[in-house]
């Protein structure tokens, strides 16, 4: 018989986590699928869980020197409106599922659950987000590229609660947010690619590239992104498909139920041009 | 809406958007109990043992030593068995039930039982026939000698799932006579009862089926309630209680019946003038381990395989092949999707490889009345096939855009399909076979109860018919009654299937109209019923399949613009412009909504929706694996109907729950032709295809 | 354990499991049927209700969440001036043929309008698009909720 907590309060939550492991849900909007029984039936929970869409102290954004902080409990939908987040991130949470979902799912359960088809993951990584872990021992903060471990595996300890999500203020000009589903909405990525950059004057400062949905955790290159970084815009012009072919090593995608290995490779590339082409071109 | 001022509110619309309408899992009754199915895990095999577990107090298993009757499930052809005994032949094969009042316990039964298999090699390739047809038109071979050249394609198609937005369920009771009585997410009523009256060796009087709110069904649930009813009614009878069985998404996709695979292969004699002196069509048609319906899925698709056009000399032969895979059986099109994809790709294709414009081959064969049809029958009827064309050409700015979307570098495409649909049973299948039935009983205050088999599952029948009714006896529409049908009250009518319900059953509502107003006594209860009587100029042979393979048809044409993009290599499709001779209208607001919904589900079948089967198992679990369009997904839509009255049909009227989605598929490939300058042999057309095409040379 | 919500303008106080899905408890515990269950994982719409005024997945909710919250299913929303102006809407247009999913339609349209009351027919497709539909083609239900947007000017 698993334990179901509803804490009303940060410290509540933090002392259940220290004699409990729990299934941390927020809006369980990826939780009750996986753990889905018969119609009627209480979901397979195999452990505690611990529901904490009520504790206020979890819900808002705001902003300080250290970036906007999206607290963990926040809906997808309250990100999607706020003024204050990056524009990067608004795209890719209104492709997220359905407005449905996106009511009540939390942007932070979607790095949680670390599906390697977590389309916010991606913009998580590309944005240096920065997770706020707390427990009764103290915080911690682990960047959001270390913080996803695997397929469905985070580094999170068993007694923390992920508390917020803080995205740093980056300096950058440009964005891209490509995501290929298997229809216009309400699906789930084949590939996705999202890349910022910063042209001064006839060179590119500096620039990222993350991939999603092509390994089992999002594809980021700092060696690539070093090499690019300084570079004319035609040295990256003439230097495109060397580009796209050092990236097509780390790439990895397999074949599943909704695509093929090929086709994730092949459109990942042809973003990766798409991308240059919009760089090189002088759009922002 | 000015467009709509002549259409009737729907009969079915209030109880349905309040939220009041019932549909079979909102149906319970005192004691009832659910049924879990016990399914193969084997694509083949004999079953050695069941190891059942210990059965708690309340919970039962019932499996085919229960049957009272046949262990067969009535179809067409009747050689798929209620539960499987001593072998299975597909995984999903139902091999007993799990009876009890607690679902959660009846899944654990079910999971904990142990099944041991002898496996066989099953079989999934095109490798054995289990049923064949051919016909020839002229002669081929004489034709061949006067061709200038032989052109040849090959052409496929995928599985389809109907994805009706409710799954299957049936629910077997007792009524208030004590008589077994079974509601359900239905088609057909006097077949489930049928089917139920030998599988569990009842009489006519001792079956009652009645059909309360259907959530869609698209021929997904013309066969399939039948056994899933038999199952129920078997162990409702053993227990005299009622029993439930619903399906859940997953159980729904992974085992129920879909649309046949198909391949093809056409191959023209072409003529010193380019003429088309011939066609030979080979047709293979996958129909999973037992054929069910899967003859007369064939039969359509070998009519329609030459489409609209009127071509001399034809030699073509069909298939059916076993394979240890889940049964297919009817969904919207019942096989003439598959053929009329590939010939309209083929013409297209042939004009291409001639040099000659597509418009010029399909004027000059397109079916004319009085000419002879591939069947060696004739089109009996006016055809406007060429207004419906230059209709929806002017409409598309079609001529414009296909020009302007050949200039290189241009993404977006324009193609256009033209299409015909058999309205009713094959040949003489509704005079001989089905001799369908309607009654209209007026009570002593004159209002008029209207009493057909035909299934409300979305397509508006209640209203429709109604309206012939009372179009015909000249009373408001509010001074007559539609129920959805009950077999103790109606006779049969026939399934709702085969695109029959305006033009045969609506036609019988029409004539019996006819009768009861001569008759009229005001004040008086009056009954009348009429049985369906065929132009007697349709005969048709089944055997050599040779004359009038349906008393009517129905024609349209698809116009489909779309967009591609390189880089991700999907499709987005901006709009459509489609034009329909249906003969007559019954009611302008639902036949825009058959003809828009059907040419989206004609559209996913074309370039989106993807059903994968691997060995013996479907790998698409839900809906967020099978895709079918969203809002976003769906174009906008223009649709327009041109009267062409059909002689048998009421105030004109043909059928057209068909017609709308077997030409979109071709439609939207050839769009996409368009826009990427290379052919498309196979669909769906998705993304991961199309980058295939895109990379190799034609 | 004791949960308590407010359910169609109505106070609910019910012992339940917090796991259990908030769905199961419309339909089994308060027999609201109007509420349909299609997919049990968030990908059809057919079982949305409103959640604070917004549409939210019922499969997917689980009444420990819902503790404080206010919600409507078309049981309750069927009495409103809002309704009726979307019921006639959709009569008008075509926007319902088998039924099952357009309690869900209905809900998403109420919670798109109070949220945007002048969409476009982009923003209402991006908006419903968690709302499948097999038999419309959609466009019915586009015309509806933009016939609403206009026959319901103040009230949304």
């Amino acid at each position: 018989m698993v334990n179901k907590f509803i804490p009303k309060t940060k410290a509540e939550a933090l002392e259940l986590l220290v004699k409990h492991d729990c299934y941390i849900l927020a809006g369980g909007t990826d939780l009750m699928v996986v753990k889905k029984n018969v119609a009627g039936a209480l979901p397979k929970f195999d452990k505690d869980v611990l529901y904490v869409s009520h504790i206020e102290e979890l819900k808002g954004i705001y902003k300080d020197e250290k970036g906007i902080h999206v607290k963990s409990v926040t809906t997808m939908d309250e990100v999607e409106h706020s003024p204050l987040v990056p524009t990067l991130l608004k795209k890719a949470v209104s492709e997220v599922a359905s407005t449905n979902i996106r009511h009540f799912a939390s942007l932070v359960g979607n790095i949680a659950n670390a599906s390697p088809a977590g389309d916010t993951i991606v913009v998580d990584v590309i944005l240096d987000a920065v997770l706020k872990l707390e427990s009764v021992d103290g915080v911690r903060y682990v960047k959001a590229e270390d913080f996803v471990q695997g397929v469905r595996r985070i580094d999170r300890k068993p007694n923390e609660l992920i508390t917020e999500i803080i995205f740093p203020e980056l300096d950058y000009n440009g964005e891209m947010w490509l995501k290929v589903g298997s229809r216009k909405a309400d699906s789930i990525s084949k590939v996705m690619v999202a890349g910022i950059y910063k042209i001064s004057g006839k060179s590119l400062e500096k620039c990222a590239l993350v991939f999603g949905s092509v390994s089992i955790k999002p594809v980021r290159s700092y060696e690539i992104e070093a090499e690019l970084a300084g570079m004319s815009l035609e040295d990256v012009k003439k230097n495109k498909e060397h580009i796209v072919e050092e990236y097509a090593k780390l790439i990895k995608p397999i074949d599943d139920q909704r695509s093929t290995a090929e086709y994730r490779l092949t459109v990942a590339k042809n973003i990766i041009r798409k991308f240059i082409d919009q760089v090189v071109g002088g759009n922002n | 809406m000015e467009r709509y001022k002549t259409s009737t509110p729907k009969v079915d619309f209030l109880p349905k958007v309040r939220g009041e309408a019932k549909f079979t899992d909102d149906i319970s009754f005192p004691d009832m109990l659910f049924a879990v199915t016990l399914r193969s895990t084997c694509s083949r095999g004999k079953i050695k043992s069941i190891k059942l577990p210990e059965l708690p107090e309340g919970y039962y298993y019932f499996g085919a030593k229960d049957i009272p009757g046949e262990n067969v499930v009535n179809i067409i052809f009747s050689d798929w068995p209620v539960f499987a005994d001593g072998r299975v032949n597909f995984i999903g094969e139902s091999i007993g039930i799990f009876v009890g009042n607690n679902k959660e316990i009846l899944e654990k039964l079910r999971d904990s039982t142990i099944v041991e298999y002898e496996e066989e090699t099953p079989v999934f390739d095109f490798s054995e026939s289990y049923i064949h047809k051919a016909f020839t038109k002229g002669n081929y071979e004489e034709a061949k000698k006067k061709a200038k050249q032989v052109i040849k394609e090959s052409f496929e198609t995928n599985y389809q799932e109907q994805a009706y937005l409710e799954n299957q369920g049936i629910i077997a009771y007792f009524d208030e006579h004590d008589k077994l009585t079974l509601t359900g997410s239905m088609q057909c009523p006097f077949y489930i009862k049928r089917a139920v009256m030998r599988s569990c060796a009842l009489k006519d009087n001792e079956v009652r089926v009645v059909q309360p709110a259907v959530g869609g069904a698209f021929g997904g649930k013309e066969h399939y309630p039948s056994m899933i009813g038999s199952q129920v009614a078997i162990a409702a009878i053993k227990l005299h209680r009622p029993v439930k069985m619903c399906f859940e998404r997953l159980e729904d996709m992974t085992y129920t019946t879909k649309r046949h695979p198909s391949k093809t292969e056409y191959e023209a004699l072409i003529g010193e003038n380019n003429e088309i002196l011939g066609l030979k069509i080979r047709v293979k048609l996958n129909g999973g381990a037992y054929k069910g319906c899967s003859g007369v899925v064939l039969s359509r698709a070998l009519i329609a395989s030459a489409n609209v056009y009127v071509i001399e000399n034809l030699d073509v032969v069909g298939d059916v092949y076993m394979t240890n895979t889940t049964p297919t059986a009817a969904f919207r099109g019942f096989g003439s999707p598959q053929t009329i994809f590939a010939m309209e790709m083929f013409i297209h294709h042939i004009a291409k490889k001639l040099g000659v414009d597509p418009l010029v081959l399909q004027y000059k064969y397109i079916a004319k009345k009085g000419d002879v049809t591939t069947n060696s029958g004739h089109f009996h009827d006016d055809i406007i096939l060429k207004e419906l064309m230059e209709k929806a050409m002017e409409m598309s700015d079609y001529k414009r855009k296909v020009k302007e979307y050949a200039k290189p570098g241009c993404n977006k495409g324009i193609g256009m399909s033209v299409f015909l649909h058999g309205c009713g049973f094959t040949g003489s299948g509704e005079s001989e076979i089905i001799n369908g039935k309607v009654k209209l009983v007026k009570d002593e205050n004159d209002h008029v109860y209207c009493y057909a088999s035909s299934a409300e599952m979305g397509q508006g029948n209640e209203t429709t018919l109604k309206r012939i009714v009372t179009n015909t006896l000249g009373i408001p529409i509010e001074q007559a009654t539609m129920n959805y049908p009950d077999t103790d009250l109606t006779p049969d009518s026939g399934p709702t299937a085969a695109s029959r319900t305006i033009i045969i059953v609506g036609f019988l509502f029409e004539k019996c109209a006819k009768h009861l107003k001569e008759i009229w006594k005001p004040g008086v209860r009056q009954e009348y019923v009429e049985t369906y009587v065929g132009p007697e100029y349709i005969h048709w042979d089944e055997n050599t399949m040779q004359g009038d393979a349906y008393p009517g048809y129905a024609w349209g044409v698809n116009i489909v613009e779309v967009e591609f993009d390189p880089v991700t290599y999907q499709v987005s499709v901006l709009n459509t412009w489609s034009t329909y001779d249906v003969g007559r209208v019954v009611d302008e607001r639902i036949a825009v909504g058959q003809a828009d919904g059907g040419l989206l589900q004609g559209l996913g079948y074309g370039y989106l929706e993807t059903m994968k089967c691997e060995n013996g198992r479907f790998k698409n679990r839900n809906l967020s694996d099978y895709i079918i369009p969203t809002f976003e997904d769906a174009p906008h839509m223009e649709t327009a109907f041109i009267d062409n009255p059909f002689p048998y049909g009421a105030n004109g009227a043909k059928g057209m729950g068909e017609l709308t989605l077997v030409g979109a598929a071709p439609a939207v490939c050839l769009a996409i032709e368009s826009a990427i300058g290379k052919n498309l042999q196979k669909i769906p057309a998705n993304p991961e295809y199309l980058m295939e095409v895109m990379k190799h040379e034609n | 354990m004791k949960i308590s919500f407010k359910m169609n303008g109505k106070p609910v106080s019910l012992d339940l499991d917090p796991s259990m899905r908030f769905i199961d408890v419309v339909r089994d515990v308060l027999h609201l049927n109007a509420t349909k269950e299609g997919c049990g994982e968030g990908s059809c719409g057919a079982c949305v209700v409103l959640m604070d005024g917004k549409s939210v997945n019922s499969c997917l909710l689980p009444v420990a969440n819902a503790i404080g919250h206010e919600f409507v299913t078309l049981e309750g929303l069927r009495e409103t001036k809002e309704f009726d102006v979307l019921q006639r809407a959709f009569a008008a247009t075509g926007g319902q043929q088998c039924g099952f999913c357009t309690p869900g339609m209905i809900i998403a349209a109420y919670s798109l309008l109070k949220e945007n009351a002048h969409p476009s027919d982009e923003e209402i497709r991006a908006k419903m698009s968690g709302n499948l539909c097999r038999c419309t083609g959609y466009q019915a239900i586009v015309e509806a909720v933009k016939l609403a947007s206009k026959e319901g000017e103040g009230l949304w």
